[in-house]
Parts: structure tokens; sequence; C-alpha cells
């Protein structure tokens, strides 16, 4: 599908929903990209953000709140052009491996089946550079809102 | 700066507070992650705050923050419950979002369902209103420090 006559792309729509979030924006999150099938997002390592302090490893939580959110944008790339708020139902997270103290962590997150009211999605995480290697897997279903109002969120 | 496991075991004994633990962990800092103890219990409370913002509109808190405060939670709960000495690691954490979290304090309480050797099982949940209507139920899988000492 293209959408070549829109005046934003799905990464500009990805953009705005972060900007939104006031919590996404607080942890550094930056979108990577965004296709219909494939959202990455990045969170830097950042000293507030350790979790163990013995070692220096990202929290667990920090790491959550970027697959949770990029979930989200999976979904907003499957519904693109249109905006649709999508609470969570439910998010399981494996952690594989902890990420090296300093490391910025990617993911990447995939809508891999959208029916009228459930979104199931995908997501896969590794530190930055090391895209082979998983630190983290997640497996999450969103719920659709029916909100005629959704888009104002991200300026349509 | 102390050490970790001598910090858990004043804790443990009384001779420290509680909160001294959690601000040693940078993320719950980040958080604001506070600890209330009646007897034994421990109630752990995610003070309202602008950081921990989702959707603005609503204002609805951001599922990821109340699911790291639950992670947290859980983990400070192992240390001083169990006298783990080490921070124990997340091996999965699985979340229900059950009700929207409203832009007002969250408050989590945390049960260790199993006690292995290696591995911690533990539920969570977390409520605003009353805690008989849980706006999230976390289960979550922790390993444990192989040394005890």
């Amino acid at each position: 599908m293209t959408n070549s006559s829109l005046p934003y792309t799905r990464l500009d729509v990805c953009n705005r929903f972060l900007e939104s979030v006031r919590h996404s924006v607080v942890l550094g999150l930056e979108v990577l990209s965004a296709e219909e099938h494939a959202v990455r997002v990045r969170v830097p390592w950042r000293e507030d953000l350790v979790g163990n302090p013995e070692t220096g490893v990202m929290h667990g939580g920090a790491i959550f709140a970027m697959m949770d959110h990029a979930g989200g944008m999976a979904v907003t790339c499957r519904t693109f052009p249109t905006f649709e708020i999508t609470p969570t139902i439910d998010f399981r997270v494996d952690h594989l491996r902890g990420p090296a103290k300093g490391a910025a962590v990617v993911c990447e997150a995939t809508c891999y089946r959208l029916t009228n009211h459930v979104a199931f999605v995908r997501i896969t995480t590794w530190e930055e550079g090391s895209e082979d290697e998983p630190i983290a897997t997640g497996l999450a279903t969103y719920t659709r809102l029916k909100i005629e109002t959704a888009g104002k969120v991200v300026g349509q | 700066m102390k050490a970790l496991k001598t910090l858990i075991e004043e804790c443990r004994a009384g001779e420290a507070d509680y909160q001294s633990l959690i601000d040693r962990v940078p993320y719950a800092r980040f958080l604001g992650i506070q600890v209330v103890a009646q007897g034994d219990e421990l109630t752990f409370v995610l003070p309202k705050h602008d950081n921990v913002v989702g959707n603005p509109t609503l204002p609805a808190l951001h599922g990821g923050a109340v699911a790291g405060f639950m992670e947290q939670a859980a983990i400070i709960f192992i240390l001083l419950q169990m006298g783990e000495p080490r921070v124990p690691k997340t091996i999965d954490f699985t979340i229900d979002y059950l009700r929207a979290g409203l832009f007002r304090d969250t408050y989590a309480e945390c049960s260790v369902t199993r006690l292995g050797r290696r591995i911690a099982n533990v539920h969570i949940s977390a409520w605003q209103k009353n805690r008989q209507e849980p706006i999230t139920i976390a289960r979550a899988h922790f390993l444990l420090s192989d040394d005890a000492g």
C-alpha cells in the first residue's frame, strides 16, 4: 500500500505519538524507523535508568516501557494512516541476557496480526550494534479503541 | 558507600530505613518509588507525577512505568523479605492491564508464590482506589544469586 499523497509518513506519526507520551520522552526514546510491518525504537543508557547499582545494568522496567510503546507504534503502522488509541491488554517479556553497562538498547516491534478489536504484536530487543544477539523478547496484545477523535493525539 | 548486602541486612534488622535501599536503585529514584511498612507487610507506592504520564489527554499513567514500578517492587520485596544478598535478575515478567491507570498514586503489593533455591515466582498486584480493584496484575520469575554468603 502506498500513501505517497499523504502529507505525513508512518515515521512522522510515530514521532508525534512518542512526543505526546511524557514518560517515553523522559526515558529518551527515539524512533529509528517505521515501516508497515516493523518499527524500531531506541533507549539510551543513562545513569538514572540503572536497575542494579552494583553492575550498572539498565533496569528491566525501562526496557519494558520502550518495548510496550514500540508495540503500540507497531499497531499504529498497521492502521496507518488512521491513528488509533490502543491500550495494552497484556504483555510478556523474557529477559534473555542483561545488556552491558553503557549500552543503548534497540527494539523492533511487529504487529503480525490485526483483527477488528485486537492487535497481536511481537518485539525483539538487542544491544545497539548486536542485532544478532537478542537480550529480550516480548509478546503482547493491544485493544483497538474506537474513538473518532484519536487522531488529535498526533495532530491529525 | 555501604555494600548492598550490608544495607539489606541493616534494613532487615530494623537498623536502616527501607527507603534507603530503594534510593540505592537509580531507576527506582527516577520513578519516585516509596515503600510503606506496616508490621511485616510492605506496600509500594508510585506517587503521581508528570514523568510517569503516558496519555496526556486522559491523563493516564504510562503502562510501562506501572510495569517498571511493579517489577522493582518485586525485586525490593525479594531483597527485604527473603534476605537475598544480591539484586535478583528478572527472567520474565508478564502483566495484565485490567483498568486504566488514572493520574493518581498507585500502590502495589507482592507475594512469593514459590521460592526455590534458584528461582522465585512472584505475583504482584497494583491498585489505585482499593486493592479489590487492581489496575494491573503481574507474575514474574527471578533468578536468585548462587552464593548464599
